[in-house]
């Protein structure tokens, strides 16, 4: 007759759970922590030490590499990286800024069609985004060169000089990053329109006579989450793009990523590079903890699923 | 009467934005079977950039490497990403936030950062060890690591959308732990593990930033292989192999959601 | 009443479908001894506080009681789904306390049926027989016997997505007693199908249960069903048992408020004051049976509604009451009145026999014998 106290019998338990824990979550989360954890966590203490011969770090430990990041170098002052930063900033903002004006009626569109075409026409949103961002990007290299009618229509308007073509230039950057992130504002926000309260919005067609005043009013509000969601979905991505810039927008289209990738090909300067790794880092987290702040405070509390 | 001219307003904007998503693949496609060396001006229908393709042993050997490295990530992903799942399942009532965190690390980590760090990391410690030479070795862990956490979630949310009393019914009708892996778990969670592994598949065919900087002298993919043609100067041959990439990722992700659909049904 | 049942037993044990050609006698059914068992979730949350209970063997046993009193953690300690943190619990002579619940003979019906998905309804059969190692051979023979059996026709041949509800719980059934467990476990299995579905089900259950002469142990919330199908009852509450007995016992002898509150008494009155053949009630003095009396001076008087005549003849030494009808309820076979006796509110209810109804503000006569009023403790 088994007469075990509770205490043994809950130690027991407590044991083997955690065991099983231990075997089905570990060989993951070891992975992640040895092959991304430590890496992340290296590159960080990278950018704290002294250029070496051949780019690589060594000792002592520095503040250099923000001082090159700021544009201090051997001769003095200079502006090119700073340029760099703000030209990533500019360009994350009027892309964000243009994919919310197209996503914004494109999901609303898809919420108006009939239920049973919904799924397909997100998909048609959605799948030019499965191919490769370098073919995506060398298929707008294809249409902007220079010759092609795109190009000739915009010489003919005089936008461009001469036999120049549409590429590489800061408008290519700035197109084929709109068309890469896209479908990560149409999925939110469709999310968004989809739950939208209809009677809400009928109350408020009554109540205000003129619809944008509706629309702001009723429609907008709701639709803040999903905004936001996206708004962090193709901001953070964007302002560390790398394969764009690099195909689309030459020398002078040069954003953070390329500055920072350089250093670990080209002029081989690691701690500048990670130094700039860590900018990036940062603009991420604040993009997330705001997204979390903000989504909280709207009261959504709903998880991104990307 | 406005609220017919606002439908079509929608209408007229939803075609616009179709047709600015397809048109850059649509060309790919259309010039991959242009005559001419150009890219400019369709002259008229040929294989010949396929022909051409299929003599060039670089290519052949980026596809080989692409293949080689998409499957055997995705089965290591599969196995780690599926214990992790259903370690999350099953503790889902414990306080696992650090668990979340690791696990949404590398969805959210820029590309770039993500594969610099790799390459710096993998460069160290070949410096130290002679151990992880850049080349298919370094870029198969790469690769499971972004993969890991995809099929995670997918199996964790498989588990989730089932009866819990499943599990104590095989439990109840004779089935041992071994055998309710075997005869229970994996034939019930079949659609998500398929499913998972076509998505693994892709994100690592797809991927080519973490590939770049993962990738030794010997181990170019298909990604990088265009990469570099296209640094060298643009030809009709990338339009060829970007297009049987992208009729392959298409095909790859639409056998991807009819499993993960037919799972939930 | 029970000898009716051993009779039917014998009588249907040679169509068991499960003890088929290994020995050809009749099953012997395993009773259960329960010993001091306790379960608690989390540090203070209590499930279990001490359960001594046996089931005999062959018994339709069924646990009664609300929403976590603990029936249903007991249903899963006897799975072995749920460990108890104290105590023994022996079936058919062997202590299974602490053995795992694939080697358990003990099979159970899921409130939810838990059908596994990506299985037809066949290898649902046949999972338990294939999980013990049983040939294929076998398998098939053994599902096309029990589908004879539970009658389930050419269920067998859908899959679990084209099944209803009532079907479900059918194939639930067979998926369990394919396995000849020592004991059956129904948790509930009839809660989620409409009322028809349930009280057809109720008596088909009821029928293979005699047939097979197996143990089960039957949980429900629902009292009228707990009555109707069971050999005895064990009321719960808060985790300890209540009462055992058979269902006419519980239901007439009810041993405490709480029993027979939960099984449907609204008629209970505090007693003030006591003597050998006499309570004080808020409806005023009553003669009861000296043989109920009971030590305790505080307790209930329960007074069942059916054993109420309204301005009947009343015999020698009956209890006389005077009261007004506040409410009729016509419920066809029956009639319900509440009276209302010293600003009191008092149940009765009368078979529609054809007499004249009464009419609501009627003053009428209330009797009951001695002998049919109970005393309950608190």
């Amino acid at each position: 007759m088994l007469q075990s106290s509770p205490m043994a019998w809950r130690r027991r338990a407590v044991v083997s759970e955690t065991r099983h824990l231990l075997f089905s979550v570990a060989p993951g989360a070891v992975w992640i922590f040895i092959f991304l954890v430590l890496p992340s966590a290296y590159l960080m203490g990278v950018a704290f030490m002294t250029n070496g011969p051949y780019g690589l770090p060594q000792m002592p430990l520095s503040l250099a590499s923000f001082e090159r990041l700021a544009g201090f170098g051997f001769l003095g002052w200079s502006p090119g990286n700073l340029y760099t930063l703000l030209r990533s900033l500019w360009q994350t903002l009027v892309s964000t800024a243009l994919v919310v004006i197209i996503a914004y009626p494109v999901a609303y569109y898809i919420t108006t069609c009939r239920e049973k075409w919904r799924p397909i026409l997100l998909l048609l949103v959605v799948v030019p985004s499965w191919t490769n961002q370098v073919i995506r990007a060398f298929g707008w290299m294809n249409l902007l060169a220079p010759g092609t009618p795109l190009s000739d229509l915009a010489d003919a308007l005089g936008l461009i000089g001469p036999h120049m073509g549409l590429y590489p230039s800061n408008f290519a950057v700035t197109l084929g990053l709109v068309y890469n992130f896209l479908p990560f504002m149409v999925l939110p926000l469709y999310a968004a329109f989809e739950k939208l309260d209809t009677a809400q919005v009928e109350a408020a067609q009554d109540l205000y006579a003129n619809p944008i005043r509706a629309f702001w009013h009723a429609v907008f509000p709701q639709t803040l989450p999903g905004l936001l969601a996206g708004t962090v979905l193709v901001a953070i991505p964007a302002f560390g793009m790398y394969v764009i810039p690099e195909l689309l927008g030459g020398g002078k289209g040069m954003m953070l990523g390329n500055l920072v990738a350089n250093q670990f090909a080209e002029s081989s300067n690691w701690p500048l590079g990670a130094a700039g790794a860590i900018l990036m880092l940062i603009a991420t987290f604040i993009g997330l903890f705001a997204m979390r702040r903000i989504g909280k405070r709207l009261g959504g509390g709903e998880e991104v699923v990307i | 009467m406005r609220k017919r001219t606002l439908t079509r307003g929608l209408a007229g904007i939803w075609w616009v934005t179709l047709f600015f998503l397809y048109v850059p693949l649509f060309v790919i496609v259309l010039f991959s079977f242009n005559s001419a060396n150009s890219t400019a001006i369709f002259e008229r229908f040929s294989l010949a950039w396929y022909r051409r393709l299929f003599d060039n042993e670089q290519i052949i050997n980026a596809f080989g490497n692409s293949l080689v490295l998409a499957v055997s990530s995705s089965i290591v992903a599969l196995v780690i990403g599926c214990l992790i799942g259903y370690g999350m399942y099953r503790h889902r009532h414990r306080k696992l936030g650090w668990l979340i965190v690791l696990i949404y690390l590398p969805i959210v980590l820029p590309d770039i950062v993500f594969g610099i760090s790799e390459m710096a990391f993998f460069v160290q410690i070949h410096a130290w060890t002679g151990l992880l030479q850049p080349g298919l070795g370094t870029m198969i862990i790469a690769h499971v690591t972004f993969q890991i956490p995809f099929v995670a979630l997918i199996v964790y949310s498989r588990f989730v959308g089932l009866d819990p009393t499943l599990f104590e019914a095989a439990k109840d009708l004779y089935a041992s732990p071994l055998k309710r892996v075997v005869h229970f778990m994996v034939p019930t969670i079949k659609p998500a593990l398929i499913s998972a592994f076509f998505l693994s598949f892709t994100l690592s065919i797809d991927d080519f930033v973490i590939s770049f900087f993962t990738a030794g002298p010997e181990s170019a993919t298909l990604p990088i292989y265009i990469w570099s043609a296209i640094k060298k100067g643009v030809t009709p041959e990338i339009n060829a192999i970007a297009t049987l990439m992208i009729g392959a990722v298409a095909l790859a992700a639409v056998l991807s959601m009819l499993f993960n659909r037919q799972g939930r049904r | 009443m029970s000898e009716n049942m051993t009779a039917e037993i014998a009588d249907h044990s040679s169509a068991h479908p499960t003890t088929g050609e290994r020995d050809g006698a009749n099953r012997k059914a395993s009773s259960i001894e329960m010993q001091g068992l306790h379960k608690r979730f989390g540090r203070d949350t209590v499930a279990l506080d001490g359960v001594d209970l046996n089931i005999r063997a062959g018994e339709f046993f069924t646990l009664l009681g609300p929403s976590g009193c603990g029936k249903t953690t007991l249903l899963r300690i006897l799975a072995g789904l749920e460990e108890p943190e104290a105590g023994s619990l022996v079936v058919g002579g062997k202590n299974i306390t602490e053995v795992p619940p694939h080697q358990r003979s003990v099979n159970t019906v899921f409130q939810s049926y838990a059908l596994f998905p990506h299985l037809s309804v066949r290898e649902n059969l046949a999972f338990g027989l294939k999980m013990r190692g049983m040939k294929t051979a076998e398998r098939q023979a053994k599902v096309d016997e029990i589908a004879e059996f539970i009658k389930l026709g050419d269920l067998v041949d859908r899959h679990v997505d084209q099944l209803s509800g009532g079907q479900r719980q059918r194939i639930a059934l067979a998926r369990a007693l394919i396995c000849e467990p020592d004991v059956l476990l129904l948790d509930e299995p009839l809660s989620a199908l409409d009322a028809g579905l349930r009280s057809q089900l109720q008596v088909e259950l009821l029928r293979v249960q005699k047939r097979l002469g197996m143990t089960f142990v039957f949980v429900t919330h629902d009292q009228q069903e707990a009555m109707v199908m069971s050999d005895r009852i064990a009321v719960l509450n808060g985790g300890t048992i209540q009462q055992v007995g058979t269902p006419d016992e519980v239901y007439e002898h009810p041993v405490n408020a709480f029993v027979a509150h939960f099984m449907g008494h609204d008629n209970l009155f505090a007693i003030s004051a006591a003597e050998d053949d006499w309570v004080d009630t808020e409806l005023g003095r009553l003669r009861l049976d000296p043989a109920e009396q009971r030590d305790a001076q505080d307790g209930w008087l329960l007074i069942r509604p059916e054993t109420l005549e309204l301005d009947g003849e009343i015999p020698e030494g009956y209890n006389r009451l005077q009261g007004t009808v506040a409410e009729r309820l016509y419920r066809g076979s029956r009639i319900e009145y509440r009276l209302t006796v010293n600003g009191r509110s008092l149940m009765a209810v009368a078979s529609n026999l054809g007499q004249r109804m009464h009419n609501i503000g009627d003053r009428v006569t209330i009797s009951v014998c001695p002998e049919d009023l109970v005393r309950v403790a608190a």
